[in-house]
């Protein structure tokens, strides 16, 4: 059983008749995602690669059962939105857009946790699974079947590391977007559990960044809680201080937030540490992971 | 975006929370103009973006005119950490007997706002809180709740402090929340806030450092973000609508996506010299590309340029084409390596191609940036 997303899910897209919604929406189908509904004010009754758009989220929700749902929609209507989507009912959002105030990010944390609902992001490429379907805008053919699950606070290097792993024919069980931002809907240990009991994950490779404490926390769970083989790379040890590299939750602060800190942590809870993502083949190999 | 403190002291005093009297001065003229209305003793703080000022030399105290003419007219012009000073802040030296600290910042983890009040101020905070935790009283807020001055001082009950005092401190730990909460700060801190003689409280520092995805739609002026980026190259590529960071080195790179630029420079620094960060971010485009080509070439001894993108949300044959049409029109020679997978990435091959560009198709960095190495050291 894939973690996520599975053959009951029913995608809910948010800001389908956008620009990138609309491209988004074709790339997740076409990768076998069961995309339901479509979700834009003012273009209800319209559809987008044969997807009925509707008004409101409620109306989409009701009218075809969605239980999932991304987001392509401006920052500044995203906080009221997710709240509704949270009302209608859906248990897994994917929060893909950037540049998403932290105090709206805040609420949406605490509104989601109460309620029990299962969020990734803002800032991240969102969920793929192989052979079920994807929830974000990863490329897919770096992508292949197997038993790695990867969690990454970057995109563009989750791909990087699923394109080396499928290239030496280590396929991945899921691939999850934990988000770049400095308050993230869902944190890295909650994922770092899913995988820990997913039946069809073997081990796991946590790819992060300078900023924050997440790794550090993770760190403490590994030690704790985690039976399965992780690895971890960590991006940044040429960051310079005090500068946001791209992602905002990207910042070294003083001593606090370096790579450096962050490898120790991991190394003392037994993880290995990667110099760079190609080691990670090397890595699945050791473990015999395919 | 970080204010610098007299913004942010400016910000506080609206908001009541009680600041010494004080000017900003460029000139030394204008310092003993301040100094002059205010009186001495007077404290002269270096306006630079960058924390430890007071231990780098940039915090002078001056008790007459001559001692403020001769401070002013060394801390203005100097630097502080490689920050040039162009402005002091000239406020009243308060008579301190007793020092706390306020902060307030997001909680990455726990996803909160959480409130920071410490007996000892002054100094690292972090360093109180390993030495001394008794010290140290901190709360966690729902974000969708308020912080009033009875939960303020529900917070400072530990400390045994007299009445008039703790109930003017949690009146300044209720307002500097609010503060947080309205200009949507990251962190809003006090340190130290001073007890005088008279028992009056005085926030003698402030730090405020804003929320750039906020920004704008904070409905009260706030001071210009741009003006604030000291370098130009970095003032320009926010300018179009990148993150470029100056690194120093002669090794040029573009990247679709902050982790992998991070990644990137990490690995160009192995052997070779990272000149700048760029990260696009989603939105690249034809014209885009063709800028950020423009931008990194303005560093004149550039050796090789790694392109480092991926074809997720964004379409990087466009992007080809803004970084070809640039090599073609400013004849560019230097060694150029592309990495671009994902969606239409044999299109964006061919275009590189079409321009001498060397493509790597294999999907981890650090061939790109070998190949680049090898091509760099045979020019």
């Amino acid at each position: 059983m894939s973690i996520l997303i599975n053959d009951s899910t029913r995608v809910l897209v948010q800001g389908i008749t956008g620009r990138i919604g609309s491209i988004q929406t074709h790339w997740m189908l076409a990768y076998g995602t069961k995309v339901v509904a479509g979700v834009t004010p003012g273009k209800g009754g319209t559809t987008v690669e044969g997807v009925p758009v509707f008004d409101s989220i409620e109306e989409a929700v009701s009218k075809t059962g969605a239980n999932a749902s991304i987001f392509f929609i401006p920052a500044a209507f995203v906080l009221d939105a997710f709240l509704k989507t949270v009302d209608a009912g859906v248990k897994l959002i994917v929060m893909i857009p950037e540049h998403i105030p932290v105090h709206d990010v805040m609420k949406m944390r605490a509104y989601a946790l109460e309620k029990g609902v299962f969020a990734l992001g803002p800032t991240t490429p969102g969920i793929l699974v192989p052979e079920k379907g994807k929830m974000g805008i990863m490329p897919a053919s770096l992508f292949a079947p197997g038993r790695v699950g990867i969690i990454s606070r970057s995109g563009t290097l989750s791909y990087e590391f699923a394109g080396i792993l499928s290239e030496c024919g280590v396929g991945q069980s899921a691939v999850v977007g934990m988000g770049a931002d400095p308050v993230v809907l869902t944190n890295l240990v909650d994922i770092l559990q899913l995988f820990e009991e997913d039946s069809d994950t073997d081990g796991v490779i946590i790819v992060g960044e300078v900023g924050g404490d997440q790794e550090e926390k993770a760190a403490q769970f590994i030690q704790k809680k985690m039976t399965k083989p992780v690895a971890a790379y960590i991006a940044g040890r040429n960051s310079p201080e005090g500068k946001q590299m791209g992602h905002a939750g990207a910042i070294v602060r003083g001593s606090t937030g370096t790579a450096a800190v962050k490898e120790e942590a991991l190394l003392g809870a037994g993880v290995e540490v990667l110099e760079s993502p190609i080691h990670a083949a090397r890595w699945a190999k050791k473990h015999h992971l395919r | 975006m970080r204010l610098h403190e007299f913004e942010a002291m400016d910000i506080f005093e609206t908001m009541g929370i009680p600041v010494p009297r004080r000017g900003v001065a460029e000139t030394v003229e204008e310092a003993l103009c301040v100094s002059g209305k205010i009186g001495y003793p007077v404290i002269a703080k270096t306006q630079v973006l960058v924390g430890g000022r007071g231990l780098a030399g940039g915090i002078k105290m001056a008790s007459s005119p001559e001692e403020l003419r001769e401070i002013s007219g060394t801390l203005l012009g100097s630097e502080i950490k490689g920050l040039p000073v162009r402005k002091i802040l000239v406020a009243e030296k308060a008579e301190v007997t007793k020092e706390f600290y306020v902060g307030i910042t997001v909680d990455g983890y726990s996803g909160k706002p959480v409130v920071v009040a410490s007996i000892e101020g002054g100094i690292h905070i972090e360093k109180t809180a390993r030495s001394g935790p008794e010290k140290i009283a901190s709360v966690q807020i729902d974000p969708f709740q308020s912080f009033d001055p009875n939960q303020a001082r529900a917070l400072l009950e530990r400390f045994r402090l007299d009445e008039n005092l703790l109930v003017a401190w949690a009146e300044v730990i209720a307002t500097l929340y609010h503060t947080f909460i309205r200009y949507e700060a990251q962190i809003a801190e006090i340190n130290p806030l001073v007890v005088l003689p008279n028992k009056d409280l005085l926030a003698v520092d402030a730090v405020l450092e804003l929320d750039n995805s906020a920004l704008s739609r904070i409905k009260h002026p706030l001071p210009d973000r741009m003006e604030r980026i000291e370098n130009p190259l970095e003032r320009k590529g926010r300018e179009i609508g990148v993150t470029y960071v100056d690194l120093g080195g002669d090794i040029g790179l573009i990247s679709s996506g902050a982790g992998l630029g991070m990644a990137s420079i990490d690995m160009i620094g192995e052997k070779m010299k990272p000149a700048n960060f760029l990260e696009t971010g989603g939105g690249i485009t034809e014209q885009l590309l063709y800028k950020c080509m423009e931008l990194i070439m303005m560093k004149r001894n550039l050796q090789g340029i790694l392109i480092n993108i991926y074809g997720g949300i964004n379409p990087i044959q466009e992007g080809a084409k803004g970084v070809v049409r640039y090599i073609k029109e400013h004849d560019v020679k230097i060694p150029i390596v592309a990495k671009a997978l994902g969606n239409h990435q044999e299109e964006t091959w061919e275009i590189f191609r079409s321009a001498g560009v060397h493509v790597v198709t294999e999907p981890a960095t650090e061939k790109a940036v070998e190949r680049l190495y090898e091509l760099v050291g045979k020019v």
